[in-house]
């Protein structure tokens, strides 16, 4: 049990239980990830970001999303309306946050190979994200493949829906480009109207991705009528660089992001005066909020309560009657069913009228292929079959329009599934290791936690942005990237008291915690809920037993291990005195600005990163002391920390240090508490004295051993 | 629960010089409650040690850690048995029931103390600790109104107050309160301010025969002297 000597310094246990306890994770997966269809370890890189790490930021990221730049324009990021920090004040900007990563972590410099391990050939016909997705996937499990593209640019509603302000073209293009350095054979300007052909050609398995691109009719009078246009050929027709001429007054009917799209591309391309009909109220409306408000911005009229009837044609106008509607019972989508006014009709004329109020895929004849509802493809949810033999199908395709980060997890579903039927595999349903928190934060937790708005990144100012199709959202700086991060709650990777034995329920965690999270439940144990522990860490270094800790290993072990790690090089450095430092990662006081600032040229200063000085233990600084540092601090962010008391517990852990160092007879001044945002001269001023009193100190320390012997 | 301070690390040095090989060893009880002998102090005090041993230019002493559930129960002792082998001395963290419990079951192993035992208590608030019982095995609470005044009167005094008494705090400290003031005014929320004028003889001030000890039933067998 027990093992002896030096080499058991940092955790005192047996080397078995010791490599067990420092590996386990016990972390939850947050409701972010959990929202998002490609369940990205969100926590992660949020937290790498809010370090500064954009560069390990952006392999997290990359290691879950095959086209994360693609994702960080145009994602309808479900995990921020999953964001537990709704409760507290607002959820973080996820997506820009990512988009951050995207630009500043260098992600145009990467490249991608594969190896090719298997023969079978596997096609994709449609490249829009389902099919890039999967091509992708299927690439990195070693299979050649082959995508067929019916236009002649790749991309699918990439390409030819979304418009470029949403979604610059270079960003896609280079997303593709490293498609094709990964070995994907790209066909464009072939459309497939046979499978039994691809499969003639050789391919053993094939996804079919075609996507959702027939528009719906509205079916009323005079919908054929020249001026009359459907949104998806708009869209295309705009997006593969034509201009069509709209006239001064436009309509767009419609709610969902297509008719937002559409209507802000109208814009763009001149219209003077656009409006949206929309049958019912903005409630119902299924357009992202963030996009209606932007066209709002865009002096984009939007009419609810408000449908078509019929359509005349007058002159080169279009003369069309609206009747206006109430919202009556919910009907089978939930929303509440629009009912007409009788007698309410009007007449308005307009230039051009688009139509967005729907779309379905297309799917040829002889694909002979189970065709469901709305003329999708019917397939199995897991194993993503369809009624033929190799066929897989997916995206848009089957499901009816839906987002790109849904379409970019089906590809990868459907890459794993192809492998399994061509390897001869059991298809088992996903893994999903980790179970998923859950529960809304207690309001004597909310109410502790910091209140810090959410950063909006840039945006272009609608006069600005409406001249053209460039973006209209601007990427984070560096500052506000770093303070959004932090923001964070951290949902899920809290502490847990792990050793129920060891627990003396001695109330230290109940009565430390900043957030009122520890409780004695009814059996008179304490429970740390993990659904409201915000990971500050107080409590595992408070606890005189051990009993808690966090529930990730790297949150565990990273202290302990940076610090051996300074105190080795100092040690092969040999320089004298030695100041060991602990400072603070997070914010710019670990980053950009203080991780140098703090080193300098100062010989003899090694720093000890750590995540939040809560987590620094007396033992720590006792450790450094003993390896024979002259003097230490610890530099944390002060006020600026974005959890509660750590500087408060900080003391309290040094005040135990400082009795040691009384009690030995050395100088309490030894260790040195710095918090840059509250400290009164500079803190390049305050450390320069720090070290300065190191250095006498360790000057009159010679001179005194001199003198006696 | 019994409250406990751990001693100065130099005197604990000199306390263990001698010995090469020191198990320090906590206790997860009461020790651990009132932060002074838990495996939070265990190593931080072997830390505290290490330290002070590397400015005199170290002596090469070598530690092991080890925290029992209790020290209080010689089963538990079982359980290090094996590492006590290779030791040269056991530094207890445990109260003095502890280091003699140890020293009774290792008779060959030097034990020494690493707290000063100091009395029962209770935590009063985070990292404060107020004593509240002499242990003196003649409770009268039930007369004093739940507060005692053996403890909580610096006198011990049995029918209070004393005339030291000024604007409810002890003459020997404005920050005390006097206990017979406490116990006047839970009475009087009780409605039993009779007991007040009740006289009570003085407590039995013979020495108590010590140690003392405790049989649960006639049936339980002798176990043999008290005294070890």
């Amino acid at each position: 049990m027990l093992a002896s000597g030096i080499d058991s310094k940092v955790i005192p246990k047996s080397s078995q239980a010791q490599a067990k306890e420092s590996t386990f994770d016990h972390s939850l997966m947050p409701p972010c990830q959990a929202a998002c269809p490609l369940h990205m370890e969100i926590r992660e890189y949020i937290d790498l970001i809010a370090q500064g790490k954009v560069m390990e930021a952006l392999k997290v990221i990359r290691d879950g999303n095959p086209f994360p730049s693609i994702c960080a324009f145009v994602c309808t990021h479900p995990c921020e309306n999953n964001c537990r920090r709704a409760q507290v004040d607002n959820p973080l900007a996820i997506r820009a946050l990512k988009r951050f990563a995207v630009d500043f972590g260098g992600d145009r410099m990467i490249e991608l190979e594969a190896e090719t391990i298997y023969d079978e050939k596997m096609g994709v016909v449609g490249s829009g994200p389902a099919g890039l997705g999967c091509a992708y996937y299927l690439r990195k499990l070693g299979y050649p493949v082959t995508i067929f593209e019916a236009y002649l640019e790749m991309g699918g509603m990439l390409r030819v829906g979304i418009p470029q302000y949403r979604l610059p073209r270079e960003v896609l293009d280079t997303e593709i480009q490293r498609l094709i350095q990964m070995g994907v054979e790209i066909r464009t300007n072939t459309r497939v109207v046979s499978i039994d052909l691809l499969s003639e050609m050789g391919y053993k398995a094939i996804f079919l991705t075609i996507g959702a691109h027939q528009s719906l009719r509205l079916g009323i009078e005079g919908e054929d009528n020249a001026g009359v246009i459907d949104g998806a050929t708009f869209l295309r027709e705009v997006n593969l660089g034509l201009k069509p001429r709209l006239g001064k007054k436009v309509a767009v009917v419609g709610g969902g992001n297509v008719a937002i799209d559409a209507a802000r591309t109208a814009v763009r391309l001149g219209a003077k005066e656009v409006s949206i009909l929309y049958r019912r109220s903005r409630e119902e409306m299924p357009a992202d909020p963030e996009e209606i408000e932007q066209a709002l911005q865009e002096e984009i009229e939007i009419s609810y309560l408000t449908a078509p009837t019929g359509i005349k044609s007058l002159d080169g106008h279009l003369e069309v009657t609206c009747v206006k509607m109430k919202l009556g019972e919910p009907d089978a989508s939930g929303r509440r069913r629009p009912v007409p006014i009788e007698g309410s009709e009007i007449t308005e004329e307009f230039d051009t009228l688009i139509t967005a109020i729907g779309q379905a895929p297309q799917v040829p004849e002889d694909f002979k292929l189970r065709i469901g509802r709305g003329s999708t493809i019917q397939v199995d949810p897991v194993t993503l079959t369809t009624t033929r033999a190799g066929v897989f199908a997916g995206g848009d395709a089957v499901t009816g329009p839906a987002t790109v980060t849904e379409a970019l997890a089906t590809g990868r579903q459907a890459a794993h599934r192809m492998h399994d039927y061509v390897r001869h595999n059991y298809p088992l349903p996903e893994e999903n290791e980790k179970n998923v928190l859950s529960g809304d934060l207690l309001s004597q937790t909310a109410d502790m936690i910091k209140k810090a708005d959410r950063l909006e990144p840039e945006i272009i100012p609608p006069k600005a942005r409406t001249k053209d199709f460039r973006p209209v959202e601007m990427v984070y700086n560096w500052t506000a990237a770093v303070t959004e991060a932090r923001r964070c709650l951290r949902c899920g990777m809290g502490a847990e008291i792990l050793f129920q034995d060891k627990c003396a329920t001695c109330l230290t965690c109940l009565r430390v915690c900043p957030y009122h999270v520890p409780y004695l439940d009814e059996t008179g144990t304490i429970q740390i809920p993990a659904d409201q522990c915000q990971a500050c860490g107080i409590c595992v270094t408070e606890c005189p037993a051990g009993a808690i800790v966090l529930r990730r290993p790297y949150d565990r072990n990273h202290l302990a291990e940076e610090l051996e790690h300074a105190i080795k090089s100092a040690s092969e450095m040999k320089s004298k005195p030695l100041i060991i430092g602990f400072c603070c990662q997070y914010g710019l006081h670990g980053t950009g600005s203080l991780s140098d600032f703090w080193r300098r040229d100062r010989t003899g200063l090694h720093i000890v990163p750590v995540l939040c000085v809560a987590k620094v233990e007396a033992k720590h600084i006792l450790r450094a002391f003993e390896a024979g540092a002259e003097g230490v601090f610890v530099a944390g962010c002060g006020e600026m920390c974005a959890r509660e008391k750590t500087a408060y517990w900080l003391n309290q852990q040094a005040e135990k240090v400082r009795k040691v160092l009384e009690q030995l007879g050395l100088e309490t001044e030894r260790l040195q508490l710095f918090e840059p945002s509250t400290m009164e001269e500079e803190p390049v001023a305050a450390l320069d004295q720090f070290t300065k009193k190191i250095g006498e100190l360790y000057l009159d320390s010679i001179l005194s051993k001199e003198v006696k012997s | 629960m019994i409250v406990v301070e751990q001693k100065p690390v130099d005197k604990i040095q000199r306390m263990i010089a001698p010995y090469e090989k020191v198990m320090i060893l906590g206790c997860g009880t009461c020790v651990t409650v009132c932060n002074a002998g838990g495996e939070r102090e265990v190593s931080f005090l072997r830390e505290a040690l290490q330290f002070a041993e590397s400015k005199n230019g170290g002596q090469g002493h070598i530690f092991t850690e080890h925290t029992l559930k209790r020290q209080c129960d010689e089963e538990f002792m079982e359980l290090i048995t094996d590492q006590v082998k290779d030791i040269d001395a056991i530094l207890s963290l445990a109260c003095g029931i502890g280091v003699q419990t140890l020293a009774g079951y290792f008779p060959d192993t030097v034990v020494l103390p690493g707290v000063n035992t100091s009395f029962l208590g209770m935590a009063k608030d985070f990292g404060v600790w107020d004593e509240r019982c002499a242990a003196c095995g003649d409770c009268r609470l039930d007369e004093t109104a739940g507060i005692c005044p053996i403890t909580r009167c610096t006198k011990g005094i049995l029918n209070g107050p004393c005339a030291g008494t000024k604007n409810g705090k002890c003459e020997v400290s404005p920050e005390m309160d006097c206990a017979w003031i406490l116990i006047y005014q839970r009475l009087e929320r009780l409605g039993q301010l009779d007991k007040m004028r009740r006289y009570y003889p003085p407590r039995n001030f013979r020495p108590i025969p010590r140690p003392r000890r405790i049989v649960a039933s006639p049936s339980v067998a002798a176990v043999g002297g008290n005294n070890g």
